[in-house]
């Protein structure tokens, strides 16, 4: 049956090549079993070395690359805090200058209101200060009218009474402070 | 201070002694006068003008210098004198004096109290209340 199977392998290109790289039927097993060590002996003293080598730098990268996303996250969430930032800036920017344009306007209209008073006062103390004035003058022209009028009341009447009237006065006079008193 | 309240009230102690029936006496006077020579006190002249003052201000009291201008009748001068014996419960002696200034009118004045009714005074008023 061996010798069958030969003289089909021996018409087989596949025997051929077996041939070729070495294999002898009658050392297959033993070959089998060399390479099985060999297979072991690099599987357990290279492989294994390697492959555990190759799964940390694996982890490494993974690593890497998912420090670099979180990077890359927290890049945008900085980014994206930064123009919060800078958005609130800006409204506060805008609010201030808001208050400080309504503050201006309120401080304009209280100084153009108080001079408005302050101009009334003055046109008010100006006005009495006149009335006041006119009054006094008023007052002085009709004294000394008063004392023009007596005065020339008494030079009149000094001149113009006769002896007999003034008698006639001084009678009445007497009877007026001897009986009111 | 102490040495002048002392001299008016010698003073008027003096004035009292002076009076008799609430008028000044010219006799009690002249007694008054001639003690105080005979025992002059403290202060003497200062006590004298203090006497003098009060005798002269008694006297005023007792006069009415009736102010006048124009002709004055002695009945008038009359009136006075009984309306302000009445007045002050004294005898009271009118002395006229005249003063053109009045125009016309009376101005009676006892003591330190003045009585006007002239037409001066009038004017006076009347540019007063102008005023």
């Amino acid at each position: 049956m061996i010798n069958d199977f030969l003289f089909i392998a021996a018409s087989n290109p596949v025997t051929e090549i077996a041939h070729e790289f070495g294999v002898q039927p009658r050392y297959i097993l033993s070959q089998i079993i060399s390479f099985l060590v060999v297979l072991a002996i690099l599987y357990f003293g290279a492989f294994k070395k390697i492959l555990s080598t190759l799964d940390d730098r694996q982890r490494k990268i993974e690593s890497g690359l998912k420090y670099a996303d979180e990077m890359k996250l927290k890049l945008a969430e900085s980014e994206k805090r930064q123009q919060e930032t800078l958005r609130e800036a800006s409204q506060k920017a805008a609010l201030m200058v808001d208050e400080a344009r309504a503050t201006a306007k309120d401080y304009l209209e209280k100084q153009t209101r108080e001079a408005g008073e302050r101009a009334e006062q003055i046109l008010k103390k100006a006005e009495e200060a006149i009335t006041l004035e006119r009054k006094k003058m008023l007052a002085e022209v009709r004294g000394e009218i008063a004392r023009l009028v007596v005065m020339t009341s008494s030079k009149v009447l000094a001149r113009e009474l006769s002896d007999d009237e003034r008698s006639r006065f001084n009678s009445a006079a007497a009877r007026e402070l001897t009986s009111s008193n | 201070m102490r040495g002048s309240k002392q001299i008016r009230n010698t003073a008027k102690k003096l004035l009292q002694m002076s009076l008799e029936n609430g008028e000044v006496s010219a006799e009690r006077v002249s007694a008054v006068l001639n003690s105080l020579k005979a025992h002059p006190p403290r202060q003497y002249k200062a006590v004298l003008r203090g006497y003098l003052s009060l005798i002269r201000r008694e006297l005023a009291l007792s006069q009415a210098v009736v102010e006048h201008a124009g002709p004055l009748s002695g009945e008038i001068l009359q009136s006075v004198e009984s309306a302000f014996s009445s007045i002050y419960g004294r005898s009271v002696t009118a002395v006229a004096k005249d003063n053109p200034d009045l125009i016309a009118g009376l101005r009676i004045r006892v003591g330190s109290d003045v009585y006007d009714a002239s037409i001066a005074q009038r004017l006076h008023e009347l540019a007063r209340a102008a005023n």
